[in-house]
């Protein structure tokens, strides 16, 4: 999905002699596609952050208004000053904690399976990648249905565990011990919900495809004689990594992982399922509070919008790492 | 040689863990009782006829799914069109910011926009009907045709423009008769990927649906609470084949590895 900032370099290809017999209601047309794309583009975002000054009505709905009391809230908490509260901000932290770790796994676990891939011949690539695009379009709520169902005490693995007798011999040689500090274990056996480990696997497998399909473009456009060649002058296949790869595809790799790691902040199904209550992220608070228990727009608004910054921010760096690199 | 098994055996690694998940619900698909089992026990087909065909809520659910897919990805292509050309024929920079706009939903984490059209709709009292969510989808793809247009105008052949110019074609008739047939797979791959991953989405359609009908990954949210059930499995199968035939159609008809960004085949 690299080509929205490839347009540079295409130059107008439509001769320049048609230009006298276009319509006149073409400024006509190029206004109406202005107003529909800033409508269903850009309004949902303006409104956020017009509501997000908004307060509650009790019970009922919201009204308009502008006060910050709803941003106050999200950074030092309702009472500030008399007391300071970081229950969102640590909300923020769980976003960005689970995201960074989850997009950097997948990317790395990723990126050797992409090199591999772009080696094969162009049939085998587009087998590959029919299976690669379609894990990705599976939606969330199947593949958190997936783990969820392989990871559950009664059904998955844990069962497995026991019943092979894996268990057991974990808890002889004593690493049943480290998994229970883990929080991977309850006294009888391993237990994969909730955790965070579950959270960030599902996370990560959310994102993996995504990450082949990131990876993609850079690795089939890699230069392969330049491997052989330092392949045939006696390089072993970690130092052609190290040396050859790895630094013609360092800004792609760095950029791929910002873009999951901006996808995976918004994350829901995942995290309402696999974290502890205490460890949910801000977008599962966004959720409870427009759509949820606690119905309070604004407040919602005022979250959904730090998420929003929070993206805008790792999307800008992004765009000024690629920049760089271009130049 | 031994690096040659390593990276098979990597791959094969990798290709299991894909569709681990998969394979467990796609087997927990075939459960004849009420609850999921994984393996499944007295392997049956009952739950395929109650998704398709005897229960409401999933006939429902499903024929609203197919609705708001079909619908978004044909408004995303029509929308995209003219952003992609304009791109493509001017390069000015408003054309690169109205692209840009245009595939900013897609870019930003779709919780965020999706609450922002929950807002959007309930202001214009369209929260809740079937056309908001198509128009939803559309806005919220918009990115995918954009770049799959993108892709395929790149790559006519500039010598055609030059002759058609010559020959003292019309900008209109050039339009027909050398960029729309050169254009078409490249379109049909961007209404594809629309189409597909509208028929996955769930949280934009979540806000933006507000309960008064369900699509189908809405469906199974609900029910996620409930447990599982054998049926909500055989709608995961029914999604991955889905997938699966339409992406291998646009791999059998298109150049899947252009469209990712590969180099074009040299010919």
């Amino acid at each position: 999905m690299s080509a929205v900032s490839e347009p540079e370099g295409i130059a107008a290809p439509v001769p320049a002699a048609a230009e006298g017999n276009t319509p006149s209601r073409w400024p006509l047309a190029q206004v109406g596609l202005w107003a529909v794309i800033l409508f269903l583009c850009l309004t949902p975002f303006i409104l956020i952050f017009a509501i997000s000054f908004g307060h509650k009505i009790e019970g009922a709905s919201w009204e308009w208004a502008f006060s910050l009391a709803n941003y106050q809230r999200v950074f030092v908490g309702a009472n500030w000053p008399e007391e300071v509260t970081a229950l969102y901000l640590q909300k923020l932290y769980y976003s960005l904690y689970y995201a960074v770790i989850a997009s950097v796994l997948a990317v790395i676990t990723a990126f050797p399976f992409t090199y591999l891939v772009t080696g094969r011949s162009r049939r085998a690539q587009s087998a590959w990648l029919v299976f690669i695009l379609s894990s990705l379009s599976l939606s969330e709520v199947f593949i958190v249905m997936g783990w969820d169902v392989l990871l559950s005490n009664r059904s998955g693995l844990p069962m497995v565990f026991k019943a092979t007798g894996l268990t057991d011999w974990l808890k002889q040689v004593g690493w049943f011990d480290t998994l229970r500090d883990w929080g991977l274990a309850n006294p009888r056996n391993v237990k994969f919900k909730t955790s965070v480990s579950a959270t960030v696997l599902t996370m990560s497998y959310l994102v993996w495809p995504y990450a082949v399909i990131l990876l993609y473009p850079p690795l089939s456009r890699l230069d392969r004689s330049m491997v052989e060649a330092a392949r045939t002058m006696g390089a072993g296949p970690w130092t052609v990594l190290r040396t050859v790869i790895l630094p013609t595809v360092r800004l792609p790799l760095m950029g791929s992982v910002l873009l999951l790691f901006v996808f995976l902040l918004g994350v829901y199904v995942a995290v309402t399922v696999f974290a502890e209550p205490a460890k949910q992220t801000m977008a599962v608070s966004v959720y409870e509070a427009v759509r949820g228990n606690t119905l309070n727009a604004p407040f919602g608004a005022a979250q959904a919008m730090v998420l929003l910054v929070t993206a805008g921010i790792f999307l800008a760096l992004g765009q000024w790492m690629s920049r760089r690199a271009a130049s | 040689m031994i690096l040659r098994v390593l990276s098979s055996l990597f791959l094969a690694l990798s290709a299991v863990m894909l569709s681990l998940p998969i394979v467990v619900v796609s087997a927990a698909a075939l459960n004849s009782g009420r609850t999921m089992f994984f393996p499944p026990r007295e392997p049956t087909l009952e739950r395929f006829y109650e998704f398709f065909v005897s229960e409401q809520v999933w006939v429902e659910a499903l024929t609203n799914s197919m609705i708001i897919a079909f619908g978004s990805a044909a408004l995303a292509v029509l929308i995209a069109w003219p952003i992609a050309y304009s791109l493509w024929a001017r390069g000015s920079r408003a054309s690169k910011v109205l692209a840009g706009l245009g595939s900013m939903p897609f870019a930003l984490p779709p919780i965020v926009f999706g609450v922002g059209l929950g807002f959007l709709w309930s202001f214009l009292g369209g929260l809740g009907a079937i056309w908001s969510g198509v128009a939803s989808h559309a806005a919220l793809f918009l990115a995918l045709p954009i770049v799959t247009i993108s892709i395929g105008l790149q790559s006519i052949d500039r010598s055609h423009l030059d002759a058609a110019a010559t020959m003292g074609a019309t900008r209109a008739v050039t339009f027909r008769t050398v960029i729309l047939p050169q254009t078409i797979p490249y379109t049909v791959s961007g209404f594809f990927f629309a189409l597909v991953l509208s028929f996955n989405e769930f949280i934009v359609m979540f806000f933006v649906s507000a309960s008064s009908y369900s699509t189908v990954t809405l469906q199974i949210f609900n029910s996620l609470r409930n447990g599982y059930t054998p049926t909500m499995a055989v709608a995961a199968v029914t999604f991955i084949v889905v997938s699966v035939v339409v992406f291998s159609a646009v791999a059998r008809w298109g150049d899947l590895p252009r469209l990712m960004g590969a180099e074009p085949t040299k010919s």
